[in-house]
């Protein structure tokens, strides 16, 4: 909860990009074009306590969580100070011992034949009446409001133009848990939370080197949320962490509320289904995406992170991959491999057999098939097309639903899809089974990339009850053409296997040894790119005899 | 962009409409031919029997079945001129669309294979529909009955006789290669023969009624062609001569009677063995030199024979090498003797060895070979004995 004041550089850089006319619907009413140097709504504070108050008022009227604290200076009573916070956003026990105390109890603090005047008041109070971390004085009254609403607390001088911004941030949060939608059976737990300053303090425990940088802006007009890019000096490419700012600057929206909004505005492709942003909320993964040369950009409010830029093979990528044996590693990635086949082909390939190539199927096979679907009124295209469709809604409300149904419709999915439409005769027994293989293969790549197969299964399983064979492989030479001609920011999305890199190959359908795997992937530039020792790889020392 | 993409739409749109999907066909629209059978009406017609699945009585999914109460495959014959004449007339009565993709058997009856082969099995080769995989049969009677016949372990007779000829258990060709056989100069084509066998005694009353007949189908031996036209047929015991002659199947049991005690017997398990066949020709006769080594492990051991001293294996090997050569005495002496058709490859071969002699020869080469002397070596060797070097439970 430390906050860097690191906001109001940001914020300025951030102001220097848009000169544009956009600020219609922004709460405060800024004025455009203006040049570097000068603060944006260039009003100063007055050496009047009260008409700063007043202004302070004026602009934060109807906030009934301001409080204005007026009190006296300790030392000398004709000194008057007012402390301006936001009720719940700060720290109420440092601001009463760190602030309020010392300067109403403790004043008397000072050095022989010092005299206090109010216009030496701040420089005094500053050097040794305030015991906290951090303190920023500023005489511009935009600062001061933006401060209180950032959590600061604020405390006026009558009789001196400028305020001392006193870092006493403090709200509650959710602590830190087992990450939720990224589970592994080995490797850490916990997750990222909705604090960003939690967040980066997670990245920078795995990584404690002074080239682990971590950039602060603002976006949002209304909402002025804290972004946080991090990046590894030396490993990263200097032009991908340019292109993130540019695109990051290039946004001009009112409210990000999650990393989503950001990921929307910064993609390459934003119509393409494949998602080419990674979003992740386990710290250990965003520290092995910056060791490998990526740039996170963190967002307040959010326990998700973005990293750029993202390739296609890293859906199948679990990090419990790197902590388990490389062996096992390996197997369970050509287990994903295959299912995201399955859950992309499966239900297409069943079609196409079943109403166009009879043949390719053993007699047996068919002949059972064929008792199945005796009864089944439908064509297999419409039968197979619905049950994948009642599967999403299955799967949708399993999200949505409150927890105390979630037992009511499980029961009722199973009994009443699985069973009941069987026993009916409405589906065949096989079809059923199929779109269970299918909906579970979902589930064991990322989620991000499951979604983008899903959404592609239903259009290729038109063409499967169209076309045939034909028309399931002209889908898939579709989407790898597009794929192929995606890019996440600069880097080919099917790398390292479309422009095939085949060092990268070491770290794709199968997870060599760490000591295999010398060289970091290759990104755009390839700064740095030793990653392991050569000759790691570990033996039994030499037999005892033989020496 | 969205011009792109309202194309895109359109273009998958169309494709739903447009293409009409005309080769697509739901499994219920099927009727899956499993077996066919041609026979020779009297009056000179095509008979097409095919064997029809019926899927609704194969088991699958929920509850048992209808098996055992009511046949799983629905046989049905049409007559034509010729085959798919045949085929043209039985669609009429079949109301799903004929699929012959899955056919596993083409059985030709008696009449039609002895009428003359090609004319039938052309419909079979030039349609991409129906594979050249399928098993051709012969049967002594009519192909009907092969297919009307019902099977205990299988849903469908031919799915019985399918596995019946995978097993090679005797011989068992397909239509590809009974093609090549029937292509090839200097040799004859032969085809495995089916019989119907009445077991209507073992199958008792659990699962039928007593009062029905049933007929299985097994496989008797071979069916002997010359050219494209049935010469007769060869029985089990020949056939295996056949098979050791032809060095195709060099495997199987054979039983030598014991040395010392008469009445009991030996089982050999012919595990390998290979056929050489050298043609010889000095101008005028020709006669071939074949020599057939086998190997085998005993197996069944009624006798007492000490069988691991050297002397014993030595007269045990002889016995085998003399009951080969009996066997394939016997097929050569049919084949030779009886039918005058050479369908051991002897022709191939010596067309191999002397190509500048076989354009005289290759037109009478039937006769030639008839009257061609053969001599037979057989090497017989007894590897093993299983897991017993005793007989069992005797005493030391």
């Amino acid at each position: 909860m430390r906050f860097i004041k690191f906001i109001r550089r940001g914020m300025s850089g951030r102001r220097k990009s848009d000169s544009g006319q956009q600020d219609n619907g922004s709460k405060n009413q800024k004025k455009e074009n203006l040049t570097a140097n000068q603060e944006p709504r260039n009003q100063d504070l007055s050496s009047d306590l009260q008409t700063n108050l007043r202004q302070i008022r004026a602009i934060l009227s109807e906030c009934s969580d301001v409080i204005y604290r007026e009190f006296d200076f300790a030392q000398d009573e004709r000194i008057k100070l007012a402390l301006v916070y936001l009720d719940g956003m700060v720290d109420k026990t440092r601001v009463s011992d760190q602030i309020m105390h010392s300067l109403m109890l403790d004043a008397p603090l000072v050095e022989q034949g010092e005299e206090f005047t109010r216009t030496r008041v701040f420089a005094i109070i500053k050097k040794r009446l305030l015991p906290i971390q951090q303190i920023e004085e500023t005489n511009n009254l935009d600062q001061v409001i933006d401060a209180v609403l950032a959590g600061d607390a604020v405390l006026l001088a009558d009789g001196c133009a400028c305020a001392v911004i006193n870092d006493a941030k403090g709200w509650e949060s959710r602590s830190i848990e087992e990450s939720q939608t990224e589970l592994v059976v080995r490797g850490p737990r916990e997750a990222f939370v909705e604090t960003l300053r939690v967040n980066t303090s997670l990245i920078r425990r795995k990584i404690k080197n002074p080239n682990l940088k971590i950039e602060a802006m603002k976006l949002g007009q209304i909402t002025k949320t804290d972004i946080a890019i991090v990046y590894i000096k030396g490993i990263v490419s200097e032009q991908v962490v340019t292109e993130v700012k540019e695109r990051l600057n290039r946004i001009n929206i009112d409210s990000i509320l999650e990393t989503g909004y950001i990921e929307e505005l910064v993609e390459d492709n934003p119509l393409s289904p494949f998602c080419t942003v990674l979003h992740t909320e386990r710290p250990d993964k965003v520290a092995a995406q910056l060791l490998e040369g990526r740039v996170a950009i963190l967002v307040d409010g959010t326990p998700y992170v973005l990293t750029v830029p993202l390739l296609f093979v890293e859906a199948i990528q679990s990090p419990e991959d790197y902590y388990e044996r490389p062996m096992f590693s390996s197997a369970m990635r050509l287990l994903r491999w295959f299912s995201m086949i399955i859950s992309l082909l499966a239900p297409s390939l069943y079609i196409a057999i079943i109403t166009f190539h009879h043949e390719m199927l053993p007699t047996a096979l068919l002949l059972s098939l064929a008792a199945q679907r005796e009864t089944v009124p439908f064509p297999a295209f419409v039968e197979t097309f619905m049950m994948e469709f009642v599967f999403e809604i299955l799967r949708e409300a399993g999200i949505r639903l409150p927890r105390q149904v979630g037992q009511a419709v499980s029961i009722v999915g199973a009994l009443v899809i699985g069973q009941a439409a069987v026993q009916a005769g409405l589906v065949a027994a096989g079809t059923v089974i199929l779109v269970a293989l299918t909906g579970i293969a979902s589930f064991t790549f990322c989620y991000y990339a499951s979604t983008s197969i899903r959404l592609l299964r239903f259009p290729i399983m038109v063409l499967a009850g169209t076309l045939g064979l034909y028309g399931v492989i002209c889908g898939v030479l579709a989407i790898l053409v597009h794929l192929a001609t995606l890019r996440s920011f600069g880097v080919p999305y099917l790398s390292p296997l479309a422009p095939l890199n085949t060092g990268g190959l070491k770290d794709v359908a199968v997870r060599m040894p760490w000591w295999t795997m010398l060289r970091r992937p290759r990104l755009v530039g390839m700064v740095n790119p030793q990653r392991v020792a050569r000759g790691l790889k570990p033996a039994p020392p030499p037999a005892r005899g033989k020496r | 962009m969205k011009k792109l993409l309202s194309c895109l739409l359109l273009l998958i749109f169309m494709a739903g409409i447009l293409s009409g999907c005309w080769s697509r066909k739901e499994l219920s629209e099927l009727a899956i031919v499993l077996g066919a059978g041609i026979d020779r009406t009297p009056d000179g017609q095509v008979m097409l029997t095919l064997q029809l699945a019926k899927p609704s009585t194969i088991t699958g999914g929920w509850g048992g079945g209808a098996r055992g109460i009511e046949p799983s495959a629905w046989v049905v014959s049409g007559t034509g001129k010729t085959v798919l004449d045949a085929q043209k007339r039985l669609a009429t009565r079949i109301s799903r669309s004929i699929y012959w993709a899955h056919s596993a058997i083409l059985v030709f009856g008696e009449e039609a294979a002895r009428y003359g082969i090609r004319r039938y099995i052309d419909f079979f080769l030039r349609s991409p529909y129906s594979r050249e995989t399928m098993w051709i049969m012969v049967t002594n009677g009519e192909a009907k009955d092969i297919l009307e016949a019902y099977s205990e372990m299988e849903n469908t007779s031919a799915q019985d006789i399918a596995n019946l000829a995978r097993s090679r258990t005797g011989y068992s060709v397909n239509l590809k290669d009974f093609t090549i056989m029937l292509a090839n100069q200097g040799t004859n084509p032969i085809a495995s023969r089916i019989d119907l066998i009445d077991y209507s005694i073992n199958s008792g009353g659990l699962t039928r009624a007593k009062s029905v007949m049933q007929k299985g189908a097994i496989l008797t031996g071979t069916a002997v062609f010359h050219d494209e036209t049935l010469a007769g047929f060869l029985d089990e015991s020949e056939t295996q001569g056949l098979l050791w002659l032809r060095g195709e199947t060099l495997k199987g049991i054979i039983s030598v009677s014991s040395l010392t005690e008469p009445g009991k017997e030996m089982s050999i398990n012919i595990i390998r063995g290979a056929t050489e066949v050298q043609p010889q020709y000095d101008g005028e006769s020709v006669w071939f030199d074949v020599k057939i080594v086998i190997e085998g492990d005993l197996w069944e051991q009624q006798s007492g024979e000490e069988i691991m001293e050297r002397q014993v294996r030595k007269a045990i090997e002889e016995e085998m090498a003399g009951e080969v050569e009996d066997k394939v005495r016997l097929a050569l002496e049919k084949v030779q003797g009886e039918y005058k058709v050479d369908i051991l490859n002897f022709g191939e071969s010596f067309h191999r060895k002397y190509p500048k002699v076989w354009p005289k020869l290759k037109d009478s080469w039937d006769e030639v070979f008839a009257g061609s002397g053969v001599n037979i070596t057989v090497e017989a060797h007894l590897r093993r004995s299983g897991l017993e070097t005793k007989r069992t439970s005797e005493k030391e």
